[in-house]
């Protein structure tokens, strides 16, 4: 089958000449936790843990369904688990438990 | 919540208040953190630090650069012969690999740059970048119709003036060396600086002389 | 400085010299890498010219998304490729033009 080809051969963040509507001229600060993102970001780059194009790929990976629900944040941070777990630096085990211990902390 | 990469409409989620609890992907950033930091890959200081870093970027570094190389021209010539150097000898430090090209607007040719793959721009000089730079009516359209995106900002370049649009896509980011408007022969370094927008330095509108009633900055 | 006092005999790495020099004229190749590319489709087949050698040689981007970051150093170059090559019955001014970097392994001499 051909029908398919297109969607393995072009990345979904590949969309230089596409169609596309009036450029909103809205901007929002960031939340802390997306600063804190950013900044793991520059600092899994800095010690080659995880390199910026690896996040690119990373994010392109997560596939057009994710990639538009999810929010430039929210998409780094899930790409940073995926390629943490496929590195074997963190299991999915791991995380799981960190994450409700994160979440039970923080509960009123 | 910042502005989301996709092509429908939707509300986002009110701006939530400091004392409700985490979301998920908050949850998820400081679990992944602390996991590291207790692994001994990454310390708890260096991402304070890189915050401070983050913190200390904003367009005003660009804006000095700007100003300098507009009244000195021997900086001007080294600026555009290496844009990190350049940005350098003011103290302004490159945390990353990426070097940067200084891009000269003229009367011949006006610069405008993008990255129509991602988000790639010249943090370490002019902070983050706009919502409107990483969503994709910019980043499509600036390289296939860039006089109608410049129009979307009220501006207007002559048609025998060449408009060159830079993608990025490796290791080099742009900045744009707007014109110097005319009527700022008596203005400051740091006056001029004042005039020079992040819109500027992007390409997407010229500087402005505001002190003589010019346009918005 | 007269020829007589430069070394003779250097041999370069494989790489470590640019193929190209700015002013050649190339043409993007076409190709379908899966999984990661870093030079869009738009270009891809369209004819540039070399506006300049980036230095040094680098890592291909391709290849570091995938973690690697060391070695397959060669170099990117800074082309320019009218926008009327890029889109049909560009509307814009026939000036217009775009920049982009491509690594050496994406282009071809033509």
């Amino acid at each position: 089958m051909t029908d398919t080809e297109a969607f393995v051969k072009t990345l979904p963040n590949d969309i230089g000449g596409l169609p596309a509507g009036p450029i909103q001229r809205v901007e929002h600060d960031l939340e802390p936790w997306e600063k804190r993102c950013h900044a793991l970001a520059d600092v899994l780059d800095f010690h080659k843990i995880i390199n910026t194009e690896e996040k690119r790929r990373g994010v392109e990976a997560l596939g057009s369904e994710l990639i538009g629900k999810l929010t430039y944040y929210e998409r780094w941070i899930v790409t940073f688990a995926n390629i943490l777990f496929q590195k074997q630096l963190l299991t999915p085990e791991e995380l799981a438990r960190k994450m409700d211990e994160v979440a039970a902390r923080r509960s009123p | 919540m910042s502005a989301h990469d996709h092509d429908h409409d939707h509300d986002h989620a009110p701006i939530q208040a400091g004392d409700q609890p985490p979301g998920y992907y908050e949850i998820m950033e400081t679990a992944v953190r602390e996991l590291l930091v207790e692994k001994g890959m990454i310390k708890a200081g260096e991402i304070r630090r890189q915050i401070e870093v983050l913190d200390s970027r904003n367009p005003a570094l660009g804006a000095k650069v700007v100003a300098r190389a507009w009244v000195d021209p021997d900086f001007r010539a080294r600026l555009l012969a290496n844009g990190r150097a350049g940005c350098e000898e003011l103290g302004i430090s490159f945390y990353d690999d990426t070097q940067l090209i200084v891009l000269e607007n003229t009367d011949k040719v006006h610069n405008l740059i993008v990255c129509t793959l991602c988000s790639c721009y010249p943090r370490p000089v002019l902070g983050l970048p706009p919502d409107r730079y990483k969503l994709k009516p910019y980043r499509a359209r600036a390289v296939i119709e860039p006089r109608a995106v410049l129009a979307e900002f009220g501006t207007h370049i002559p048609e025998d003036v060449e408009i060159r649009v830079s993608d990025s896509t490796a290791m080099v980011r742009y900045l744009v060396l707007p014109k110097r408007p005319a009527g700022t022969e008596t203005l400051s370094e740091e006056e001029l600086a004042g005039l020079v927008t992040r819109d500027a330095m992007i390409g997407v509108v010229p500087v402005e002389n505001v002190a003589a009633g010019g346009g918005a900055a | 400085m007269t020829n007589a006092s430069r070394p003779t005999g250097i041999v370069k790495a494989l790489g470590e010299a640019p193929i190209f020099a700015a002013g050649d004229r190339v043409k993007v190749s076409i190709r379908f890498p899966v999984g990661h590319y870093r030079v869009p489709q738009y270009v891809r087949g369209k004819s540039a010219i070399v506006e300049a050698v980036m230095e040094p040689a680098s890592l291909d981007n391709e290849e570091e998304g995938f973690g690697r970051n060391a070695g397959s150093k060669r170099h990117y170059y800074r082309v320019a490729i009218p926008l009327t090559e890029l889109w049909p019955g560009y509307a814009g001014s026939s000036r217009d033009s775009l920049r982009i970097e491509i690594f050496e392994t994406w282009l071809e001499r033509i």
